[in-house]
């Protein structure tokens, strides 16, 4: 299709474009081996000596009595609850809007695919303000509560319902007398795996990087999620410098699940954006 | 259906009740009394919060076509390449950025912008150069953000459309190549009209993404001055948290809201509209 | 003095009497402890305050004490006045600078200390931080921790390269600037302008006798944030920033400490917690051959003596508290007893707002922190003459936190050199004043 010295040109390309996503992740590989003091005055690309890296260790998980370790569990356990939550409520819509017609079908799924377009953020206030209303202010569910309605989610559920769950297999098992909720459960989910597996991840990623929400209802540093952690490490401070290693340090174990999950379920990643995109 | 309505159609309605309040003060003491449009009034009336805006409309109409052009320009490369580690690597490399919480990412390229933590700098100043200040300026703020954000969704954006390239069946491209198109023109009649569908989704959140941004700025603030009128949300939130006028900020966010929704809708209109013309 | 005073006084005069044995008038007032197990989070950015704490288990090992350090000043403040509004998520005890007291007692979030015995401790500080922590002259909403009187840090290694006196007013501050800039090839700084913190620009402006707010007897308020003095200072600063002999890096962060290691800054205007701040700070990367000391700040003349203060912060309780008494214990110790106040010097440079810390012989000890870090220098002596030269009359207004925003805001513009230092301050007044208003208080503007 293309000549060979053309495509050389093009490997080449994409290199230097390699250099640029994964420098900054060199760059933290290089950080974690030094202590301020090496990061204040080396140069940021080579390693110096000695080296620091167990001492970073031990400043992480030790810092204000471990409470990194705390940090990694809250964000683990607000991404699986909400991801959890907000995958069975979009597959559950989301098989309503598939296989069911009733009044207002389509005008009710353009208004929650129009709801995607309300930014997130503006809501967080008044979301805010209504959960501390119910006394669940400062409580893990005020950050998974909210995070369970996905309108992506649905909007990808239902495509998915679509493709895989044919309307004749749904009328065929209808006819042998099996309610809604068998259909759904016994037939439906196993046929629908992937997709389920893929809005976790969009979910569990999303609660993951979410900081907004977690800054807003939150004050208990012991409900805090990682990143929110790792930004009052950072926060300028009177009297000691913030530990910049050890927040380096800390970003670099936090991001590695999402890496692996990556690396490890690449299909389930690609799967969903196939969907949207397609369909879009 | 019963949470969607609790946590979408809830706040919305809670945020236009709390918007016709306003704080006064009443025998010394701060109370809140109905204050009828007044919020929206002053928030038309805020030169920080049209500022705001003004940043980030700027920053958008850059920021959206580098990345987007960016995204398809690396997966149609990606597309032409053999399968095999090397485009394994890349589409891997490329995606990796967007596993990274953006204050995350936010934190660590700030310290790549500080002026004494950056590698560039250190060998600027090696060489007897006057560090840069990568914070002087709020269009140079911008800028820095504009790469966080680049950095970070170039290769999500990028993976959307070559999900559906890969879509595509050969066959079309063998009869093309049977027709004698060339590269170029098998890119420009075939892939990127077929790439249509996908740039919309890619522009849509985009855009959406763009008038939330909040965390990168948020995390720069550790290195440095970040006014508060970066954003639209960091706006909000100084009006919220720093100021505590709750039912200001709730004025302002249906306002950013409704300029989103307003501003989205315009853009899928033009698109679908043009495309529709061809 | 009032009556309680005096009795106070007595008091203790009685108690050096009878403590013949003692080698100094220090007194602490008597603590009791609280009944069963009980955990205190407490916010605050007073570095070391882990340690201080842990002194606190020890001496009373029912009660632990959690200590969260949210970042100094808005970053705590913003996150307080969410939970505070909430109504859940505040800690029991935090930290607030005098100065953004009144935004917390307004909102209503504070325990009245009275309630917990406060009005007993009121002799043990200074005076004018007792009222500050009740401005009302009646509740009592924290305990004072610390004050930041202003004084000037210098690198005497680095006047005496240049042969350059260090200067004692601002005018010999201007030629040494001038001078520096010229011999160094504009490497070196005289200074650096905290464009970021208003609190500390307010106490420049403080010491030469500029008022920034007051109240009147209705409850309205005047606020002359453009006031003659606020304005000449903004110019002073401002020619300098303009002359390129001032840099005007970011507080608090590497690229405000680097430099000032690496020996491009030769004084820094720091309250009395900034050699503390400093010596932690720099802790990993003094500078090679630096020698840090204190001086008098830079006065309007040769013979006049006067300082503003920035900061100094009092202990809160909130009204969430479980533990409302255990936390006023433990407030109660950190800021009267000897080992609290010993403690807080040495980890975290807090200059004591208790009248017999500052007397206290451990803080003058050449061989800890942060007198260490000054090559020895009785540095708490340096501020106590300027604790004693500030104007103990001054009033904040509780939207301190909008005017401190607006503050970078116009600033940065200002170093940008898009307007004037002296239009920045107009618009500081005028952007802070419509914000005022929008947030609900009746404020006019005036001189």
């Amino acid at each position: 299709m293309t000549n060979k010295s053309a495509s050389i040109w093009l490997v080449v390309v994409m290199f230097i474009f390699s250099i640029y996503f994964l420098l900054p992740f060199y760059w933290i590989l290089v950080s974690v081996t030094k202590d301020n003091g090496q990061l204040n005055t080396t140069f940021g690309l080579w390693f110096a000596y000695p080296w620091h890296l167990l001492d970073n260790f031990h400043e992480v998980f030790t810092r204000n009595g471990g409470i990194f370790w705390r940090w990694l569990g809250n964000s683990f356990l607000y991404s699986t609850t909400a991801a959890t939550l907000a995958t069975l409520f979009a597959a559950m819509a989301g098989f309503a809007f598939s296989k069911y017609t009733f009044f207002g079908r389509s005008f009710l799924f353009t208004l929650i695919l129009g709801t995607i377009m309300i930014p997130a953020t503006a809501l967080a206030f008044p979301i805010f303000l209504l959960i501390q209303n119910v006394g669940l202010a400062n409580t893990i569910w005020a950050v998974i509560l909210p995070q369970t309605v996905s309108p992506f989610g649905l909007y990808l559920m239902r495509m998915f319902w679509d493709q895989s769950f044919p309307n004749e297999l749904m009328e065929a098992a209808k006819l042998d007398g099996a309610n809604d909720a068998t259909v759904f459960w016994r037939l439906g989910v196993p046929l629908i795996q992937g997709g389920l597996v893929t809005v976790f991840l969009f979910t569990f990623v999303a609660v993951w990087n979410n900081f907004f929400l977690p800054l807003i209802v939150l004050g208990n540093n012991n409900l805090f999620p990682l990143p929110l952690g790792l930004a009052g490490w950072a926060a300028t401070q009177t009297g000691s410098t913030p530990p910049y290693s050890a927040i380096i340090l800390g970003a670099l174990i936090g991001i590695l699940p999402l890496v692996l999950s990556l690396l490890f379920l690449g299909r389930y990643w690609q799967a969903g954006l196939t969907v949207g995109a397609t369909k879009g | 259906m019963v949470t969607f309505t609790v946590f979408f159609v809830a706040p919305v309605l809670y945020a236009i009740y709390l918007s016709l309040f306003i704080p006064q003060q009443v025998n010394g003491n701060l109370t809140q009394v109905f204050g009828g449009l007044q919020n929206y009034e002053w928030a038309l009336q805020d030169n920080q919060f049209l500022k705001s805006f003004i940043h980030i409309f700027f920053f958008g109409i850059i920021q959206i076509p580098i990345m987007l052009l960016l995204a398809t320009i690396l997966a149609l490369i990606l597309d032409q390449m053999v399968d095999g580690f090397l485009k394994r690597f890349f589409r891997t490399a490329f995606y990796l950025p967007y596993t990274i919480p953006s204050v995350i990412s936010g934190l660590l390229w700030g310290y790549l912008y500080s002026l004494n933590l950056s590698p560039l700098n250190y060998i600027i100043q090696q060489n007897g150069g006057q560090p840069i200040n990568f914070l002087a300026s709020t269009p140079m703020t911008l800028f820095v953000i504009g790469n966080i954000v680049t950095w970070t969704w170039v290769g999500y954006n990028m993976v959307v459309l070559f999900a559906s390239l890969q879509g595509v069946p050969r066959e079309l491209y063998d009869a093309a190549k049977v027709d004698g198109a060339t590269g170029w023109n098998v890119i420009r009649y075939i892939k990127l009209p077929l790439l249509r569908p996908a740039l919309f989704l890619t522009l849509l959140f985009s855009i959406i993404g763009t008038s939330q941004i909040f965390a990168e700025p948020f995390a720069l603030r550790s290195i440095g001055f970040v006014p508060n009128d970066i954003t639209p949300n960091a706006y909000l939130y100084a009006v919220g948290a720093q100021n505590g006028n709750y039912s200001y900020a709730a004025a302002l966010a249906l306002v950013l809201a409704a300029v989103t929704f307003i501003f989205s809708s315009f853009f899928l209109r033009i698109i679908a509209r043009n495309s529709n013309d061809q | 003095m009032n009556r309680k005073f005096l009795k106070a006084t007595m008091l203790g005069t009685t108690a050096i009497l009878s403590a013949s044995l003692a080698q100094d008038n220090f007194r602490e007032p008597q603590y009791r402890d609280v009944q069963g197990n009980v955990t205190l989070e407490v916010w605050s950015w007073v570095p070391g305050l882990d340690k201080t704490a842990a002194e606190f288990t020890k001496q009373f090992p029912n009660i632990k004490i959690n200590v969260v350090n949210l970042g100094g000043g808005a970053q705590t403040y913003n996150r307080l006045q969410t939970a505070c509004r909430a109504g859940s998520g505040a800690p029991d005890v935090a930290q607030i600078e005098y100065g953004f007291l009144p935004t917390y007692i307004e909102t209503n979030c504070l325990v009245d200390l009275r309630t917990l015995g406060a009005s007993n401790l009121r002799s043990y500080f200074v005076p004018w931080t007792w009222r500050q922590v009740s401005p009302r002259n009646q509740e009592v909403y924290g305990i004072p921790q610390d004050t930041g009187p202003l004084a000037m840090i210098y690198r005497a290694d680095i006047f005496k390269r240049y042969n350059i006196p260090v200067p004692r007013t601002w005018d010999e501050f201007a030629r040494a600037g001038a001078r520096l800039s010229e011999l160094s090839k504009g490497q070196v700084k005289i200074g650096n302008f905290f464009s970021t913190y208003s609190p500390w620009f307010i106490a420049l402006v403080w010491a030469q006798g500029g008022q920034m707010w007051r109240q009147n007897a209705d409850g309205s308020w005047v606020q002359t944030l453009n006031n003659p003095t606020s304005k000449a200072v903004a110019k002073f600063w401002g020619d300098l920033i303009k002359a390129g002999y001032v840099s005007t890096f970011p507080a608090f962060t590497p690229d405000f400490w680097n430099p000032m290691a690496a020996g491009r800054i030769a004084t820094s205007m720091e309250a009395a917690w900034g050699p503390g701040s400093f010596a932690g700070s720099l802790a990993q990367n003094p500078g090679q051959g630096a020698q840090y000391r204190v001086a008098n700040l830079p006065q309007r003349t040769l013979g006049s003596f006067a300082s503003g203060n920035w900061g100094g912060s009092s202990n809160v309780i909130t009204r969430q508290s479980k533990n409302p008494q255990a936390a006023m214990l433990f407030i109660n110790w950190l800021n009267t007893s000897r080992t609290g106040i010993v403690s807080d010097w040495n980890n975290g440079g807090l200059f004591p707002a208790a009248q017999a810390g500052l007397s206290l012989p451990e803080l003058r000890n050449p061989d800890v922190n942060p007198s260490k870090f000054f090559g020895g220098q009785d540095v708490i002596t340096v501020y106590q003459r300027a604790s004693q030269a500030v104007n103990v009359d001054f009033t904040w207004a509780p939207w301190l936190p909008a005017a401190d925003a607006v503050f970078a805001d116009v600033m940065a513009q200002a170093i940008q050199g898009r307007i004037t230092f002296e239009q920045a301050i107009d618009q500081w007044q005028e952007r802070t004043l419509a914000e005022a208003r929008r947030n609900g208080y009746k404020v006019t503007g005036g001189q």
